[in-house]
């Protein structure tokens, strides 16, 4: 039998030493599952925070639409007297008591159907054209509120119609972008703070899990390896840690037929010398 | 735990990956639906103050211009656009100095009048309460500086719990799809890197025990099992090495030994040697792999993940994409990519079976991804019905390529095992993804857009490619000699029974899926206004989810009681009476009713449909094998698929939306009725007539 002494006596295995684990069970299921937990997180979070962020600025914005709304009201009954646009001076007076009531009013501002700003909170815009956009979005339903973005405001607009029909102008709301992100960034902070930390807590809970389930995996392979290498080497019988088992009994009779095959050509070798060593 | 053996491990993970998942998202949605509610409801407040100043502002000008305030007219109509325009607000009212209701629209007086008249409202400063479920803000009527009544703005507390449940619902679906997939990803981590490995030294091992040693096992991964193999496999090659020197040593006295009797006795022992065992012929082992339908199973998980995406919102998308023409009229340009795609995948399948056939699956899964891919991401870039319909061909091409290499890989691998389980890996993985991709489709198009899921679709499809390219690699089973090109099918629709099985329940089976399923459904439930895309997708998630409970059922009922044509013709029965339902109200709970009864129609009628095979066809199957049968009904009814859309299309405008389903539901359930009568002479057991009338 191959038994390599060495020269302090120990007895060195027949078989290459065991291949270094790179990247162990544990490691590699443990990064499925923290990955899955994160994306779940993520995408939870992500739904949350956008669902609140939309309910939110809806609400934001009706708000404004029914102050646009009664802004209507008031310079339609008017239109509905048969006077012009234009001419509505008390308009002016309407728009500046409605951006006094809210402080987070950037202005509100009356224009006609070309687009010329007629009445502004910010009389120095009176003249001006608005975007295209707005006058396009006068094109829509007549009692449906339009929404449009600029540099760093929220708009909130509506059409103003006289009695015949006719589309005689829009009224638009100008509010700070900001105020809806300020409204939202609390839940923003909250959601990532509780990301991380359920991501935390739960990775850690996730590795000890696995330590626990494949660590016994570990050691059940690590136990039939030594097994193994020692019967190779010293002889005598595979030892099965869980009789019963039917891949360690098959295991142990794979090592035993091992072992049987190796002691035979052994003995076949030393056979084979002797009858070559005779003359 | 056998190592050998995937369930118990998988268990246990399944188990931590519950444990590890569900808290989390539970504690940070319990975190979310607080921070909403305490979001939303100062905002609410300022609506409500906002409105109340507005219509106080009103009333006091009428009053100002002499009217008393329990004598103004048109306070219903002046309220009814307010209320109407604002969900949340669910009443207005005005009451006198002495809290007595003299105006209110939105709720019952009854209820309301008992509080207003108890609290104290003498104060000229807006204030809130709460009554019963109301949030009451109240605003001060003044008529020259003096208090003359109140305005009561009611705000609906159930508006900000049912915006929370909304959330609550979302990742409650995100949460339920982190679990499926995890299911997916773990299950591939267990039989990848545990059992299947396991399995091959398994297969050598028991080669070894009958002194086989010519074979060692092909894993070279390097975590605990890649070295338990390393160490295995040594030491059949440590037993290989030495035979091989004793087999030189052998070889050496046998031409050089001079004594014919050594030269004899040492031939006894080498024949004495080969005669216990075995090695190999040259001095490389035989490598083994162990092959298993799961092997697969994720890569094609997330390939139709990447179709059902856009399941809920197709129809739809194909809405925003039409551009009038005289010929071609919304409701049919709407049917027309949902039809080729059914069309160009019958056509391509069967051709992809045999490319799979020859080329190997991994290359098949690979050539079919490129299609599908370029699909999804021009889809997203579509401009109109046509490009659209151009692009969504191109992936059906793909879908048929991958889905026919998965299932050849899944027949190749599954060879040695159980073809009854290979197929619940194949069916598993689609229904699976169905219920994922349906589910988080809906909501992340309601976020994200159509175009943009369609990108997250070509992403998927990718992944799923890296998969394959990857770890598939060196896992491809032997495979099987090419089929033959030519089969005469066109005997087959001979067979009364088959042709029976296909026109009066396979088809329609087809028709209700597609026409009503992938068509209608999306398109009749965003009618409603508070109907929203995940909205849909939660709904239309119930069909594979009542596919997947039912599915295992049917086929155990089916093959205990020998009852297939029977369950057949249940299952068409049930799915064409569902349709019909809405006749009895439009609610949209019924069309969820409808769904969830389509899915028991399916889940009870698919796995018999297939097993009712061997049984009406059964010289046919001798005669031109069962798979060829078999591949031949899903080629046939995949005429239902096609003719699904434009049939629902045709339905709609002559009556509309609810009248279109209802008159699906006729449709099928008349085939169904003629199925169901037929199925009384089907008999049982093998029918072996057909072969003497041949």
């Amino acid at each position: 039998m191959d038994r390599i002494e060495q020269p302090h006596g120990t007895t060195a295995s027949v078989l290459p030493p065991p291949r270094p684990v790179r990247w162990s069970l544990v490691r590699k299921v443990s990064l499925a599952l923290v990955s899955i937990l994160l994306s779940t997180l993520l995408l939870a979070g992500f739904f949350a925070y956008y669902k609140f962020e939309s309910v939110y600025s809806s609400l934001v914005q009706s708000r404004y639409s029914f102050v646009v709304f009664t802004i209507k009201k008031r310079v339609e009954d008017n239109l509905n007297l048969g006077l012009a646009l234009r001419q509505l001076r008390q308009v002016q007076d309407i728009l500046e008591r409605e951006k006094m009531r809210d402080a987070q009013v950037i202005a509100v501002e009356i224009f006609d159907a070309r687009g010329e700003v007629l009445f502004d909170t910010d009389r120095g815009a009176i003249g001006s054209r608005v975007a295209a956009n707005l006058v396009e979005a006068l094109k829509g339903a007549p009692g449906q509120p339009f929404g449009a973005t600029d540099e760093d405001a929220l708009i909130v607009g509506l059409p103003l119609v006289n009695n015949l029909g006719k589309v005689e102008g829009g009224v638009v709301l100008r509010y700070p972008a900001v105020y809806v992100n300020y409204g939202v960034s609390g839940l923003l902070l909250e959601l990532s703070k509780g990301i991380l930390r359920n991501l935390v807590v739960f990775s850690i809970l996730a590795v000890a899990g696995l330590y626990l389930l494949f660590g016994r995996v570990g050691r059940r392979l690590d136990a039939m390896e030594r097994s193994l290498n020692t019967v190779m080497t010293n002889g005598g019988p595979a030892v099965v840690d869980r009789p019963g088992d039917a891949f360690e009994e098959r295991f142990a009779d794979f090592v035993a037929k091992s072992r049987e095959a190796v002691d035979h050509i052994h003995d076949a070798t030393q056979e084979v010398g002797r009858l070559d060593r005779l003359q | 735990m056998t190592l050998d053996r995937t369930r118990p491990l998988f268990i246990r993970l399944l188990l931590l990956a519950l444990l590890v998942l569900v808290p989390p998202v539970a504690l940070l949605a319990h975190g979310a639906m607080d921070d909403f509610a305490r979001g939303l409801v100062p905002e609410m407040d300022k609506k409500a103050a906002v409105v109340g100043r507005d219509l106080a502002s009103s009333i006091e000008r009428a009053v100002n211009y002499g009217i008393p305030l329990d004598k103004l007219h048109g306070m219903p109509e002046f309220f009814e656009p307010v209320l109407g325009a604002n969900r949340e607000i669910r009443y207005l009212a005005v009451t006198d100095r002495d809290g007595r209701i003299l105006f209110i629209s939105g709720a019952d007086a009854a209820l309301l009048a008992p509080f207003f008249s108890s609290a104290d409202f003498d104060i000229a400063a807006s204030r809130k309460a709460l009554i019963d479920n109301f949030v009451d803000i109240t605003q001060p009527l003044m008529f020259k500086s003096a208090l003359i009544g109140h305005l009561h703005v009611g705000l609906d507390q159930d508006y900000v719990q049912s915006r929370v449940l909304e959330i609550g619902v979302d990742i409650g679906v995100v949460t339920l799809v982190s679990l499926l997939v995890a299911v997916e990803i773990l299950l591939f981590v267990v039989t990848f890197n545990i059992t299947g490995p396991i399995r091959a030294a398994s297969t050598v091992m028991d080669r070894v025990r009958h002194g086989d040693f010519s074979a060692t096992c092909g894993v070279t991964s390097e975590d605990e099992v890649g070295r338990f193999i390393h160490t295995f496999n040594a030491a059949i090659r440590y037993a290989d090495g030495l035979f091989r020197r004793l087999e030189a040593y052998l070889d050496e006295v046998k031409t050089a030994h001079f004594d014919k009797t050594v030269v004899e006795r040492v031939a006894e022992i080498e024949s004495r040697i080969r005669f216990l065992f075995r090695f190999s012929r040259s001095s490389q082992p035989e490598v083994v792999n162990e092959h298993q339908a799961t092997d697969i199973r994720l890569p094609l998980f997330l390939f139709v993940f990447a179709e059902e995406i856009s399941r809920s919102f197709m129809p739809l998308y194909i809405r925003d994409l039409y551009m009038p023409v005289d010929w071609l009229p919304l409701e049919m340009a709407i049917a027309l990519p949902i039809a080729v795609f059914m069309l160009c995948i019958a056509a391509i399948s069967p051709a992809a079976a045999l490319v799979s056939a020859r080329r190997g699956s991994r290359r098949v899964f690979l050539i079919g991804l490129a299609p599908a891919t370029i699909g999804f991401l021009m889809s997203a870039l579509a401009t109109n019905v046509w490009d659209f319909t151009l692009w969504r061909s191109l992936t059906a091409v793909g879908y048929a390529l991958v889905t026919m290499a998965c299932q050849s890989y899944i027949a190749q691998a599954s060879r040695q095992q159980n073809r009854t389980q290979g197929l619940g890996v194949y069916v598993g993985a689609v229904l699976t993804a169905s219920i994922c991709g349906t589910g988080i489709g809906g909501v992340l198009a309601e976020r994200v857009g159509f175009a943009a899921t369609f990108m997250i679709s070509a992403i998927l499809a990718v992944i799923a490619g890296l998969l394959i390219h990857r770890l598939m690699e060196a896992a491809q089973p032997a495979q099987d000699a090419a089929p033959e090109r030519r089969v005469a099918f066109l005997p087959l629709l001979r067979n009364w029974r088959f042709s029976a099985l296909v026109l009066f329940a396979a088809i329609p089976s087809k028709i209700a899926l597609t026409g009503f399923f992938f068509y209608l459904m999306p398109l009749s439930l965003m009618r409603s206004p508070d109907t929203d895309l995940g909205d849909i997708a939660r709904m239309m998630m119930l069909y594979p989810i009542a596919v997947v409970i039912l599915s295992p059922l049917a086929s155990r009922l089916a093959d205990r009681m020998g009852w297939k044509a029977g369950l057949v013709a249940i299952g068409g029965l049930i799915g064409g009476a569902g349709l019909v339902l809405p006749m009895v109200s439009p609610d949209s709970d019924l069309l969820g009713l409808a769904i969830v009864l389509l899915g028991v129609s399916h889940g009870l009628s698919a796995s018999p449909q297939l097993a009712m095979i061997p049984d009406i066809c059964w010289t046919e199957c001798r005669n031109i094998g069962q798979t060829n049968v078999l591949a031949f009904l899903r080629l046939t009814e995949r005429i239902g698929s096609v003719i699904g859309p434009f049939l629902a299309a045709a339905f709609i405008p002559l009556f509309d939306y609810t009248g279109a389903v209802v008159a699906l539901g006729w449709v099928v359930l008349g085939m169904s009725t003629v199925f169901a009568l037929l199925s009384f002479a089907f008999g049982s057991g093998p029918h072996i007539e057909a072969e003497d009338t041949e």
